[in-house]
């Protein structure tokens, strides 16, 4: 048995005495939310800066446009918040604080997505793009769900890396619970910008496609919070 | 702030800064305390000593992530459950905290419950309440966090902490009363 004496052990004084080289303290969970925002939002934006916004834009008005999406990336740092508490010894929060803001998220998404839908059905891939692209999107609307789901999983991807180095200190403990909510977050500011630029409203393209960007988003960084999890409080001490 | 908490704020800081004679003093402070915390959690086997190194380790690899505005003491024994809860998670692992061992773990006597019944009959009584209680119980009385310090650690509200410290309490009274009674 270990001497029990409340002088440290040996073997744990020359490991520490290894690399004792000064750290920057961590921000407090609101600071460390808010130091995401700018990527978060340089992300979220590139489609539009690419195909600009949804041709039926005014007719949606500025609120359904740009308010349902600002109200969706508020939401999206909400989550990043709750992660960040997850993630540190002290700060966690009740149970039930944490599935609500998991549920409000879906609802949001999905309220969102309906509300576009009733207040302009459109269904019609109109981009900015050369004419001949646009009927060949109209022919297979297919390609239309492919190139969005994908585009804003590999966008939410980014995201969710990004994200994940932030959060590699991060001592939670349930790491898959935190990295879930992180990519929760990620995928909710994807969506943020990419339903500005996506012309197609129908609840299938926009839950279909966006949503399971939003769901691979949320597996991806569950499946890296648990690996930075099992790697840093390696099981038996292997890596002391 | 307490002062004891001041002081090891500072201690804290310094070891962020490199200081190795912080890092043994904070461990000094803590680690008797914190084995104690791990003996209940781990059901009083011996693989608490393994999880009181792997928790300074883990401080140490993760000590960037401590920010001084948190109190230290509520900041490592979260740690410390943290440590306990992935350790279990793993099966081989899972199987030695369960390795039966004659001795009831080393959680205190509290002494709201001292005269009530001998040392061993409170230890057999804490261990017999459900462990959320337990936990809660010992959190509060013997290490003394506050009920938002415990609400942190363990992810509920500060009142449901509460209503299962005072739960455990009366639990615990009544166990030994009727011990009481049954001796008598």
């Amino acid at each position: 048995m270990m001497d029990r004496s409340p002088k440290p052990p040996e073997a744990l004084m020359r490991a520490i005495a290894q690399d004792l080289k000064p750290v920057r303290p961590s921000p407090q969970p609101l600071h460390l939310a808010l130091r995401m925002v700018p990527l978060a939002l340089l992300v979220s934006s590139l489609i539009l800066l690419a195909i600009g916004p949804r041709h039926d834009a005014g007719i949606l008005g500025p609120l359904l446009t740009w308010g349902a999406s600002a109200a969706q990336f508020v939401l999206a740092i909400a989550l990043v918040w709750i992660a960040a508490h997850e993630s540190i010894p002290v700060g966690r929060l009740p149970r039930h604080i944490v599935y609500s803001a998991a549920v409000a998220a879906s609802l949001v998404v999905v309220f969102i997505s309906l509300l576009t839908f009733s207040t302009n059905p459109a269904n019609e891939p109109l981009l900015r793009v050369p004419p001949r692209i646009n009927e060949i999107l109209r022919a297979s609307p297919w390609i239309m769900g492919f190139a969005c789901g994908i585009g804003s999983t590999l966008a939410g991807g980014i995201l969710v890396l990004f994200f994940s180095w932030v959060f590699r200190n991060s001592l939670a403990t349930r790491p898959a619970e935190a990295g879930a909510l992180y990519g929760a977050g990620a995928g909710l500011a994807i969506n943020a910008g990419w339903r500005i630029a996506c012309p197609v409203s129908t609840p299938w393209h926009a839950l279909g496609a966006h949503g399971a960007a939003i769901i691979a988003t949320v597996i991806l960084g569950a499946l890296i919070g648990r690996f930075l999890g099992n790697r840093r409080l390696h099981i038996g001490g292997r890596r002391s | 702030m307490s002062e004891g908490d001041q002081e090891l704020r500072a201690l804290m800081i310094r070891y962020q800064d490199g200081s190795l004679e912080a890092f043994q003093e904070i461990y000094t402070q803590l680690a008797p305390g914190v084995r104690r915390y791990l003996s209940h959690l781990a059901g009083g086997s011996a693989i608490a000593d393994d999880l009181l190194q792997e928790t300074f380790l883990q401080m140490h690899r993760s000590r960037a992530a401590y920010n001084p505005k948190y109190a230290v003491r509520p900041w490592v024994f979260g740690l410390a459950r943290n440590v306990f809860l992935m350790n279990r998670r793993a099966a081989r692992q899972w199987a030695k905290v369960h390795e039966s061992r004659e001795d009831l773990p080393e959680f205190p006597v509290l002494p709201e419950a001292d005269r009530l019944g001998s040392q061993g009959e409170i230890r057999r009584c804490i261990a017999d309440l459900p462990p959320e209680q337990a936990e809660a119980l010992l959190l509060h009385h013997e290490w003394g966090f506050s009920f938002e310090e415990i609400a942190g650690m363990l992810g509920i509200r500060a009142a449901a902490a509460r209503a299962r410290a005072s739960r455990g309490m009366a639990d615990l009274r009544v166990a030994l009363n009727s011990l009481q009674k049954a001796r008598t």
